[in-house]
Formats: structure tokens, sequence, C-alpha cells
């Protein structure tokens, strides 16, 4: 934003929403005025579900304005053009995405006053120039149609005004009984300013009561500090310090808290260039098969019940080997007792450079059995600091059930719920939907009419956190602002205008709040180092400076002992989706769509079970089965995952809803059915029963096995070391020459690309940001099922060794942009061509769609717009367009192109300059968003580039080589780290 | 037509009919009233034609995700039937170019609806290449035609070799077809009862009167046209082939595509003209004009090509196993034991076992067997280019591995194809001479100038020789007579 914007003096209320507003066509004055877009209420028709799907949702029907063959674009001059806004040119602003307790740093490309794609803030801790899916995801839940609009009391459409005045009546009795019979329930969050007027809530109404929920969180993990050290702190995991590093059920790279920044230190640890190099090692104990386990380097699969009694086990064996360690416990001896001794002296020989973290599932005392070990080890200080997370309102269930009793005893007459969705996703015993009709008054903020919006007096809408003005802090404590990049879409206000109204009943602007927070924060002039902030979206060194702690082993002890035994039945355990994650991203089609890591799924959750529990149970993959526990049952359909552990199975949540919206309604299974408060993470004594019925699941990758191809190439750093060369001697082939003269490419920039396997977790946020870079679009469950998701870029899942302990590997393939492309040679048309700098460019003017193409690459990258998916795009979500990329028509072939938009951009800036395009002037989005940095993008005719040093390392092998199409795109074999001992075979295969 | 006639090399035609009555019997089945049955016919055909034109509207209106192609199958039926249709074209061809040069007089009775069912069959081919492309409007952009971009098409593509050779094909066809067909047009026109099919019949016949010189150009030209044609037959399907044997892809990239599709084209040519054959003769009472005697020869060739579809079948897998190729030695595995493997069996079946009947004389003069053979023999033809095209779903990386299932429009496309050749094929039955009258009098006995001292100098004792039916002058060489 310019800078009278941000002052908000300039132009004020002239902010528009979108061009058409701009524009007042009929066509956006309908959209704001129906309550439901048009087409929503068409939706559940079978015979359209795939034209509604294909887009993102139905139609706006742009009446007269869709044309036959193209679209016709209606285009506005400004009348007065706004400053610093050159059409065509876009701007990046700075901002936060707040995400529960934490946070994470952003920079946001936006198009003449509209955001278009979400990058990391380089200068971020949290980010430090990265991203995760959610953050990629979270520009299209700006755009999304199916966002509340208006503010409603019940039924009844009112204004902001109405609610001031009904909040003011409300305000000034609780203002004289200390707001007696008022409660709030609140999401977790991290900022100075929620903080602010939390206590002055709780000053001002000390009789109300203030509940912290959600359904995920890190809750255990403060809880287990604060047996640990006796205070609820929040650890900050410095994986780039850490040589050794187990993981007990803790998905750090994706479905944990921090995941960026985890995996951009995981990364760190992992990355190699030379065969004398070290790399970290990763142990990972849990249940389910997570991205985390595929990067292991030895990888446990125990029950998720049984990781206490594991963590139990290893402490003990520190103990036997010497590491002085305050708690009392026994090993079990149900675990490879091998394993554990290996495991024991890895983590005592690197002392102060280990790491050993516990997933948010396992139950406090193990978070604080973990926090005392790596105190022991010499770890706190070095590879995890523990901060005071002051800011802060923890989220705590127990707080959840505490409020039902008063509710049920009627000491609640007002309820305000900050986001969230409690009717969906409460714990099922607590009943919360029927608690509620018990309150006189509730009020749901929230970004949709939700399951919870329904079921109050008063739904507020929430603005989107692009449109909000905000401030939060990250896990480490770093304070940051959330700058709005455009006025509220559809109205709607913030948690922070909403919290301030309760507090203070005063109708205050978002701007105004949060700067008077930050006017007790900022040193010095205020308004300097406000922009400042707001220039690189953080506080410089804002970081909370790390607790002091100390382990206190009686209340570990104590803990310990007080966890039920484990049972040797059936296990539930809840995890968090790697999709949608608690539910929040349910009406996201990007995510939907997006294929699991490790199923492939998409538009569903299934129960995975183990090849083992499967066969035990008769069951077999897409199977509907009744799954029972704790007294309630759901349907849903098994789905048996190599390497899961037995006895075990893993369900996900944040399905099934039906409120969401029109991509996320009745999409999977709810199992917040099924959960309850006691056995929330994991819940044991499960049953199965097999109800001879099949579901129809779409899978984006069925097959498991490399079928013993040298695709993905990967040895152990041993084997390595013996045999650097691996990699590149693993096919052997006759000669690669060709019959004619090819083309020279020696001159000019030449564009390659390497995609280090070993750094690659899987995590797909190459994907989402492809998709958002790219208008990429979505295609539904039917399409998907059919083989035509449309995603230029997709991570290959394969599974090695047996199927009850397999591993996996990932593998990102996209176009390769082959020099000797067998694509370019079959198209009839010359629809797809070589440039001069090496990228084999798709002309989708020219194509006619023989899909010849398609078939001659070996890779299967190519997409095909089998239907017009972006005919029914809603015209909101046509404005998370990226202007610089075409949308494909149907009939038309594409792939990815190495971003050659951005490629144009540097090079019409290197121009501008008088220079050549420098190494680095050009980041595609996938290697943008990549957290492990596995991605490098450069000039292969540059000897000094990146792309090219790495290119010349050993590990360096192209896929497919044998087959003469010379790709630009290679790969860095992968190298596992398992330790010496605990290796059984060579690893190196050579593939014929 | 040619120069020197054999005496009386064997019994082409049976029943010892006249010149006059040839052209009686064949003219008529044009001339007379429309039969009930040939109504009934072209009725249930034009439905089903109707139909694919509502698949087709349907296909160019919603995109060809109606359809069952996917990632990684992006050809699937449409390519499948368009090589089908091809390779159906085949035997028309060849039975009215090669067997014309090699002088096979018992083509005359087969080869003039030989010849249509080629036509038609090319029809229905390029039918799909045409639907199938995204962007069907666009389709022109295949053709070198000049353009404001002054850029060429990719000449480097088999898809627009596919253009030529089919397109040529088409074309000489049609011609070869139509020239043949002047003087049995000009018979028409000259018995036609009606102005109009005196005006229909006269335009078409170009004022062929029957003169010698007429004649001599008329040979000329056939001649020619045969020469063009002959080796079209070997082009058109290896062409075809070059769509897969250029391609990198295990399983496609084979050099023994060419020869083996011609083969396959011939192999189900034959098949398909015998099935048309057996119930035109039976229905049009043509017992005489097509004897077993052809049905007899075309089973021969049926058997032949069906043997060298056999080799070649077997000839991939070794080749497969002798190149050490994993991919390749997979895609054939693949295809024998894959999940597609009923289709792959399916092919064996019809395609190399079922024809081993025609070893024996009784089985192949049998027409209940022959029926049923080259009904099935087109089905196995069928699933050959299935279970090729289906090779896709398991190419290199197993990642992209794939499924292919049909949709009800892809049903509906293939089974509207046979409603467009039969609405075709009925419509010729109905106005032009299925059997071509100035060829098959060629062949008569009477025709042979020597046919009155023919007693005098046949040593072929093994013919019986022929009651001596009366000439009628002028008529010999059909045309203007009747």
């Amino acid at each position: 934003m310019s800078d009278e914007k941000l002052n908000g003096k300039l132009t004020g209320k002239d902010y528009w929403r979108s061009l058409d507003q701009l524009a007042e066509t009929p066509e956006f004055k309908e959209f704001l005025h129906r309550e439901f877009p048009e087409g929503a209420s068409e939706l559940r028709d079978s015979v359209n579900r795939r034209t509604f799907l294909s887009l993102m949702g139905a139609s706006i029907a742009l009446a007269g304005v869709a044309g036959c063959r193209k679209p016709v674009e209606k285009i506005l001059p400004y009348v007065t053009a706004p400053e610093n806004v050159i059409p065509g040119i876009p701007q990046h602003y700075a901002t936060t995405m707040p995400f529960g307790t934490s946070a994470y740093g952003l920079l946001v490309e936006n198009h003449e006053g509209r955001p278009t794609k979400i990058e990391g803030n380089e200068l971020h801790p949290s980010t430090k120039g990265a991203s995760n899916t959610f953050m990629q995801a979270s520009i299209l839940g700006l755009y999304d149609p199916d966002r509340s609009q208006r503010i409603m009391e019940k039924n009844a459409e009112r204004s902001w005004a109405d609610f001031v005045s009904f909040w003011r009546t409300a305000f000034d009795r609780f203002s004289t009984n200390q707001g007696a019979g008022l409660a709030i329930l609140s999401e977790s969050f991290n900022s100075p300013t929620m903080a602010r007027l939390m206590r002055e809530f709780k000053a001002k109404f000390p009789l109300a009561t203030w509940v912290t929920y959600e359904a995920v969180s890190n809750e255990h993990v403060f809880e287990g500090s604060n047996i640990a050290f006796g205070s609820s702190l929040q650890p900050v995991y410095s994986f780039d310090k850490a040589e050794v590093i187990l993981s007990l059920d803790c998905d750090f790279l994706k479905t944990e808290f921090d995941n960026v920044s985890a995996s951009r230190g995981f990364g760190a640890g992992r990355r190699i260039t030379t065969e004398n190099d070290s790399m970290n090692r990763l142990y990972v104990v849990e249940s389910t098969f997570s991205l985390t386990g595929s990067s292991a380097d030895h990888r446990l699969r125990i029950s998720s019940s049984k990781i206490p009694a594991f963590a139990a086990a290893l402490a003990s064996e520190l103990r036997n080997q010497g590491l002085s360690l305050a708690v009392n416990t026994t090993n079990s001896g149900e675990f490879d007792s091998k394993w554990l001794k290996v495991l024991a002296s890895d983590l005592l020989k690197s002392r102060g450079k280990s790491l050993v973290c516990a997933g948010y599932r396992q139950p406090a005392a193990v978070h604080a059995l973990v926090a005392a070990i790596n105190e022991s080890l010499g770890n706190v200080g070095a590879s995890v600091v523990y901060v005071q997370p002051a800011d802060a309102a923890l989220p705590n269930r127990g707080e959840l059930t505490q409020m039902m009793t008063k509710i049920s005893s009627g000491q609640v007459n007002t309820l305000v719920v900050f986001g969230g969705n409690p009717v969906y996703n409460a714990p099922a015993d607590l009943n919360f939907g029927n608690a509620l009709s018990k309150i006189e008054n509730t009020i749901h903020l929230s970004m949709y009419r939700d399951e919870t919006s329904r079921a109050v007096k008063w739904h507020v809408p929430m603005t989107h956190y692009l449109e909000t003005w905000g401030d939060t802090r990250s896990s480490d404590g770093t304070a940051s602002v959330v700058q709005p990049m455009i006025e509220p879409l559809f109205g709607g206000h913030s948690n922070f205008e909403l919290l301030n109204l309760v507090v203070t009943g005063e109708d205050q602007r978002g701007y105004d709040i949060v700067r008077k927070t930050w006017e007790a924060v900022l040193p010095g002039s205020f308004e300097k180092g406000w922009r400042k902030v707001l220039h690189d979206g953080l506080l410089q060194n804002s970081a909370h400076q790390p607790v002091s702690v100390s382990a206190d082993g009686l209340r570990i002890n104590a803990a310990l002992s007080a966890l039920p035994k484990s049972d040797s039945g059936l296990e539930v355990v809840f995890a968090v989706s790697s999709q949608v994650y608690d539910g929040r991203f349910a009406n996201n089609g990007w995510l939907m769509e997006m294929p699991h890591p490790i199923t492939k799924i998409t538009w569903d959750n299934v129960a995975m079970i183990s090849i083992a529990t499967a066969k035990q149970l008769g069951l077999t993959s897409g199977d509907l089965v009744q799954l029972t526990v704790g007294g309630r049952s759901l349907e849903m359909p098994v789905w048996h995952v190599p390497g899961h552990a037995d006895n075990s199975i893993t369900v996900e949540l944040g399905y099934g809803r039906t409120s969401a919206g029109r991509v996320g309604d009745k999409v999977g299974f709810d199992l917040y059915s099924i959960r309850t408060s006691d056995a929330s993470d994991i819940a044991t004594g499960a049953t199965i029963t097999k109800l001879n019925r099949e579901y129809f699941i779409a899978c984006a990758q069925d097959h498991w096995s490399m079928e013993g191809r040298p695709l993905v190439r990967e040895a152990n750093l041993e084997d390595y070391r013996k045999d650097p060369k691996f990699a590149q001697e693993m096919v052997e082939h006759p000669p690669l020459e060709s019959l004619w003269d090819e083309h020279s490419y020696a001159k000019g920039n030449q564009w390659g690309m390497s995609v280090d396997l070993n750094s690659c977790t899987g995590c797909g946020a190459c994907t989402l940001a492809c998709q958002s870079e790219n208008n990429i679009p979505i295609v539904g469950k039917k399409q998907v099922s059919n083989g035509r998701e449309m995603h230029w870029i997709r991570i290959d899942r394969y599974f090695s060794g047996s199927v009850e302990d397999a591993e996996m590997v990932h593998q990102p393939v996209m176009c390769q942009h082959c020099e000797n492309a067998p694509c370019e040679q079959v198209c009839p048309v010359a629809a797809t061509v070589h440039d001069k700098e090496g990228l084999n460019v798709m002309v989708y003017n020219r194509c006619i769609g023989t899909r010849y193409c398609s078939n001659n690459c070996p890779y299967k990258v190519r997409r095909f717009n089998y239907f017009n998916f972006t005919k029914d795009t809603p015209e909101v979500v046509k404005m998370a367009m990226n202007p610089d990329v075409t949308v494909r028509f149907r009939g038309v072939m594409e792939k990815c192109t190495f971003c050659v938009q951005r490629i144009s951009e540097a090079r019409i800036k290197s121009k501008l300059e008088s220079r050549e395009i420098r190494d680095g002037d050009i980041t595609t989005a996938c290697q943008q968003a990549c957290p492990t940095s596995a991605l490098t993008f450069g000039n292969i005719n540059d000897p000094n580039s990146r792309v090219n040093k790495i290119k010349a390392q050993n590990r360096n092998y192209a896929m497919l080589a044998e087959l003469n199409v010379k790709p630009r795109l290679t790969y860095l074999a992968r190298i596992r780290n398992p330790h010496p001992e605990l290796v059984t075979g060579a690893k190196v295969e050579h593939h014929g | 037509m040619s120069a020197k006639v054999e005496h009386h090399p064997e019994t082409l035609i049976q029943g010892n009919p006249k010149f006059s009555s040839v052209t009686q019997h064949i003219s008529q089945i044009v001339e007379d009233k429309t039969k009930m049955g040939w109504i009934l016919l072209f009725g249930l055909s034009a439905s089903i034609l109707m139909m694919l034109l509502g698949a087709v509207g349907y296909l160019l209106f919603e995109g060809i995700g109606i359809w069952g192609n996917n990632q990684p199958v992006s050809w699937a039926f449409d390519i499948v039937n368009f090589v089908f249709w091809v390779g159906i074209g085949h035997a028309g061809t060849l039975i009215s170019a090669i067997l014309f040069l090699f002088r096979q007089k018992w083509r005359t009775s087969i080869n003039r609806f030989a010849e249509a069912m080629t036509i038609f069959a090319v029809i229905c081919a390029l039918l799909f290449p045409s639907i199938h492309v995204g962007r069907a409007w666009l389709l022109y952009w295949v053709m070198p035609l000049p353009n404001q971009m002054a850029m060429w098409p990719n000449f480097r593509s088999p898809l627009l070799w596919d253009m030529f050779a089919v397109g040529t094909y088409f074309t000489c066809s049609l011609l070869f077809w139509y020239v043949g067909l002047i003087p049995d047009l000009a018979t028409l026109r000259d018995r036609a009862t009606t102005k109009i099919r005196k005006i229909a019949y006269g335009i078409f016949a170009l004022g062929w009167h029957g003169g010698n010189t007429q004649w001599k150009h008329y040979e000329l030209a056939y001649l020619i046209l045969a020469g063009i044609s002959t080796p079209l037959v070997l082009s058109v399907h290896s062409i075809v082939s070059t769509d897969f044997a250029t391609s990198v892809l295990p399983g496609w990239h084979t050099t023994i595509f060419p020869p083996y599709f011609v083969a396959g084209a011939i192999f189900s040519g034959f098949a398909m003209v015998m099935t048309l054959a057996l119930i035109a003769r039976k229905i049009y009472k043509l017992e005489n004009y097509i004897t077993l005697n052809h049905l007899e020869k075309m089973n021969k060739i049926m058997l032949v090509t069906g043997m060298m579809v056999g080799y070649s079948y077997g000839c991939e897998f070794f080749v497969a196993w002798y190149s050490s190729n994993p991919y390749e030695q997979f895609a054939f595995i693949n295809r024998a034991f894959g999940p597609y493997w009923w289709a792959y069996w399916t092919m064996i079946t019809c395609n190399v076992v079922v024809p081993q009947l025609f070893w024996s004389k009784k089985l192949r003069t049998n027409l209940a067997v022959m029926f049923v053979v080259s009904i099935l023999i087109n089905v196995g033809m069928w699933f050959e280019r299935f279970v090729i095209l289906l090779t896709l779903t398991r190419d290199f990386l197993p990642s992209s591995w794939g499924w292919y299932w049909p949709t009800i429009w892809d049903g509906m496309t293939m089974v509207g194809s046979f409603g467009l050749f039969f609405t075709l094929f009925l419509l010729f039955l109905r106005f032009l001479p299925m059997i071509s009258m100035a060829e098959v009098k060629n062949v008569l006995p009477q025709a042979d100038p020597h046919y009155h001292v023919a007693d005098d100098h046949n040593a072929d004792k093994s013919v019986k020789p022929h009651p001596k039916p009366g000439i009628e002058p002028g008529t010999a060489m059909g045309g203007a007579g009747l």
C-alpha cells in the first residue's frame, strides 16, 4: 500500500473492491445482494456436479458476457489514476498470516490493488521467504464467494449499526455487573493488540468467562512445559542446529505448527554438496506414515498410544548410558532394544547438537519428558529455546468443558464466539450446539455462515487477514503487523474490531486499535518505526528472550505415572488434515484437490490402516466400515497404507462439513462426531465393522512401487561415499547420439532447474504455489478420479522395502524441458516448440488439442483442458488470477512453463537497467515456495550460476536420460543417513 | 481390358448369364421399388447415424471430457476407431487396385462394393481425428495453408503425414471408384424411366456413350489410378502406424509396426468385405456373381494375413525380450497379463486362433462359418488397436499410471460410426450398381473373342464347355447397349 493508504487519509472509503464495482456492472451488484451466489442452489444436482466443481464452485452466469469461444472482456481506464500504481506492474507488501499461537510472515503480490500471490517474507523468521500449502491457498480463501456477506440476527439481515446498538445495551449491563453472565469463546492467538484487549476485558469484566478453544493445537506442548518447568512456555526449535533429531509422533515438516521454519532448518541440516559433507540424522517413531516419517533415516512404527512408553524406555536407556536425567522411567521391553540403544547413543554422542520433539497429539507428560531429555542432553539453549508467549491466548480444551457446566447451570447469558467453529469441532460429548440454544444472546464472528453461525443469534461476517488491520507474534515472539491488501470485499469486521467493541463499547477502526497498541511498543519515533514495521513486515529483534529452564523430575514422574496404561486394542488417532487443517480450509478448492501427501487421495478423508491390520480385518482400500469408538460410530472408507503401524487407525479431521460452502459441503467424513473430550487425540478401544459396501475415492496416484525403475535414485551416505557417482551409473545405455545435427544452445541465457531429492520433503507447497501463480483450475473429485487433475507440478510418491516397514520417497515432477523434446516433434501445428533460451514453450493459441504431445511425453507432465474448467469461475474468484498468465480455454494442452512470465519480467527489468539478467533475478513460483530450497532455477550457460554448480554435483542425474531427451531439469539423488549399526544391507541398487 | 484373355481359366460367374441378363439383374436392384427390408435397415442405420450426430454435437459443445480419455490415456476410442476404420478400407483398394494389376479376374464381382466400403470406411475413419481434437474448429491449421503468421505446420509430426496419407488415399479411392462407375452409370442413365434419374445419372455418367476412344481413355485412366492406388495400400497404414512407431513410448516405438499394420488392415478389410458380401449376396440373390470360389479365395487371404498378424504379435514379444529394455519388456508383459489382459487375449483368440479354421476346406467353404469368423476377425482387429492404445495406461513413470474406461459417449460415437457406414452403404446399394456390370461382362466366357472356337483350342478339359449363349452385339462391353 502506498503511504497515503496506510495512513488512511487519502483513499479511505474510496477503496474499491474490484474492477467490476468500479464499473458498477449489474452482475456485480447482483452478486453483492444475493445471499447465495447464483448457482449455489443448483449445486446438489449430480449432473451438474462436474460443472460446479470444475471451477471452485458454481457459476455466476455472466449473461451476455460469455461469448461462445472467447470471453469478452471489459476494460476500464482509471478516471483518476491512483498514485504509485502502474498498471501491469505488481506491487509487493509485507503482512502476516496469523495461525493459532503462531504466525507466518508474508510478502503479497498485488496487481492493481488486488492481492494475487502469497510468498514468504525473507526477513521474517517464521518463513524466511518460503511458504506452505495453507499460506499459498489462503489467497483463494480471500476471494471465496461463499464468504458471509451480511450481519444476520437469526434470519434477518441487520446493519453494523444495529449490531453496535445491540451490543451497547449489553455493554451497559455488563459494565455495571462486572461481566456476570458474559462469556467469550475465542480461538487461540498471539497478538499484542488482542492480548491488550483481553487484559482490558479481564480487568473490566472480572466475573466474565474467557475460554480459548482450538480443536487442534499445541496445548499439550504448553502443558508439558508447565509440568516440566512450571510455566507454559513455547519451545522454539532450530532444526538446523541439530545433528540427530528424534521425532515422537511429530510431523514437524507438514502438519505441526511452524512447519515452514522447521522445514527450513531441517533442509539446511540435510543439504550436502559432496560425499564428504555430513548431514543430520532423523529418527521417527510414529503410528501413521507422515511426511516427516518419509524423510526419516530410521523409522519405527508403533501405535501412537505406545509412544509414552517408548519415550519412557528411551529415557531409561539414556540413563543407562550415563545421562543424568531426573525422571524415574522404566523400559517396558516391548521395543527393539538395539534400535533404542543405537538411538540413545546417537543422541548422547551429539549432546547439544541433537533434538527430541513430540507431536501435538501426544499427552502433556510426554512433552514434559521430552523437555527434560532435551535439557539433560544440553539441547536447551542450542537446538531448542523456550520463550514466554506473553501476548498469546493459549488454547485449553478443558476450559470449554468447564464453560459447558456454567452454560447448563444458566450462568451464561451472553456468549461471544470469536472465529472458530465450535458447533462443528467441539468434542461430541459436549453437545455444544444444544448448549448454544440455552444462551439468550449468542454472537459469532466468522468468515462463513458456518455451522456455528447458523446456530447463534447474531452472526457478524469476519474479514480475511488480507483485509484486516491487526498484529501478531510468531512462535518465537517476533512481532509484526497484519496489514490489509484490500478493503474488505464483503464488508465484515475483524476480531480486533469486535473485541474492541466488546471491551470498550466503542466502534473503532482496526487501524486505530492496532496503532494504539504499537504506540506503546515501538521505541523512538512512532511514525518512522511504524512505517518500517509495515515495510519490513516485522519489528526487528522483537523475538522473546529465551527463558532459562530447569526440569522438575518429580512433577514429570507424577504426570507420567498418571498416564493411562496403553491397551493392545485398536486405537484411533485423530490427526489434523494436511489439506483442510481442522476444517477451516474446507471450502478451499486448491487444498481439497491437493493430493494427500501419503495416500494421494483428493476430496476425501479416509481411515488409514496398516496392511497387516487390513488383512486381519478382511478389508481392502475403499471398503466402507463402521468405525466405533467411545460408544460413537461413523461410517467411513478405509485405506491401507504401507508403513502404517498395526492396530492403529489414523483419521483426519476437518471433513464432512455441512455449512462450509459449495466446495467443502458434504466432502468426506466428520470425525468430530466421534471425537470426545476425554479422548481428543488418541482414542483406544475402537472397533471396525465391515459394511460390505465400497466407497468411491479419487486417488491421484494409486501405484506404490517404482517397479525397480531408476526414477528416484537413492543411497545410504556410506555407500554414497564409497561410490560417489552411483546416481549417474545406475542406468546403462548406449551412447546418446542423435541422428540429426542438434540445435546449439550455447549462447545467451539457457534456463535449467535442479531438484534436490535429498531436501525435498514432499510437502506440496510447490504444487499450490504453482497453482496460484499459473491460474491452474481445480477440476473436482470425478475429474481427478479420471486422471484429469491439472497440477503442473506433482509430487510422485513411491514406497520401497517391505510393505509393512516401507520407506517412502517423493519426487516433484513437472515439465523437464527436454532439449530433444518428444512432445515438440509430434505436434502437427507446432504449438509446442523450443525457444532460444531452451524453454519448451506451449503456444496455447496455436494448440488444436490433438493430445499427441501428452502421449509422447515420457514424464506425463502435460495437462489437457478436457472441459472449459474456468467457464463457471465466479467473478470474485477471477480476482485471484494472475494477470500475467493466460487462462487456458478448453481443448488446449498446458504444462509447466518454468514461470515464463517471471523470466519475462526479469528480462524487461534487466533491459531497463541495461544489464544482463543476474543469477537469482528469477525465482520460479515452486522454487520460491519450497521450504527446504530443494529447487533451484537459473542459467545453465553461466558457469557461476547456482543451478550450474548444483548440477555439477556428483549426485546429479537426469530421469529417463537414456531416452536421449536431454531434460533441462535434473535431480540430485537422495541420500539417507542411517546409523551404521542399524544398516542391514547395501542400499545402492543397480538397475538394468 | 487386357489384351490377352486366358481361355476359360475357371468359372468366375455361375449360372451362365447373358450380357443382357447381367445388366438386367444388377440394374434392377437399383431400379426396382424400394424394398421394405432396405427401408427398415436404412431406418435403423440412419437412426444410429443421428445418434452419432448427437454425440458429436455434444462433444463439440462440451469438450473432449465427455469421453473417457484422460491422463495418461490421451488417445483412446477416438484413435482406436480411426485406425480400425482406416484398416477396414484397405481391402477395397487391395481388391480393386492390386488384384487388378495382378490380373486377378475373380475380383470383378466384389471390387465395386469393396471399393465403396473403402470409401465409406475412410469417411468414418476421417471423422475421428477431426472430432477428437480439442478445438475441432481449428483443424484446418494442420494444413499447409497460407496464413498471416507465415507459419508452416510441423512436417515432423506423424499426424501431419496422416492427414496427407489418408487424404490422398481418400481422393484416389474416390476417383478410382468413380471412374470405374462411369460405364455403369451410363447404363443406368440409358435405362432410366424417370426424368430425375436420367438427369442425375446423366450428370455423373459424364456423357459416356461406350465409344471406342472412350473405352481406350477409360481403361488407361483406370490403369493409372490402379497404379497410383497400389502403393497407397501399403503407405496409408504404414503412415498411420508411424503415429505410434515414431513415439518414444514402450510398446509403440517399434519398427515392425508398418508391415504389421498393413497386414492387419488387409486382414480386417477382407473380413469386412466378407461380412458385407455374404449379406448382400443373400439379400440380392447374387450367388452367381459372388460365388463360393470368390469367398474361398478371400478366406485364404484372411488366413495368410492372419498368420502375418500372429507372427507380428510373437515378434513383438521376441524383440521386447531381445532388446533388454525393461520398459519395453514390461509393456508387453503388461499387455498380456496386466489389467487389460482380457483385451489382449480377445485379440489373440479372434485374430490368431479363429482364422486357423480356414485350413480346413470344409470350413472355409461353409457360409455360416465364414460369416462368424469374418465378424470375429473384426472384433479381434478392433481389440488389437484397443490393446495398442491402452499401452498408454502404463508407461515410464509408475506414478502416472492410470486406467481407462469408455463413457457412454465413447460408445455412442463408436456405434454411431457404424451407423454412418451402413447408411452410406445402404444408399450405395440402393442407388448405384453394387457389382460392376461392365467388368463382370468382361469375364463372362462370351467376352472372349475366341469364345466360339474355344472348344477347339481349350486344352483345359476340367472346365466344362459353356452352353453357347447368344451374343448381343454392342453389349459386350456394357454401356450404351440396352
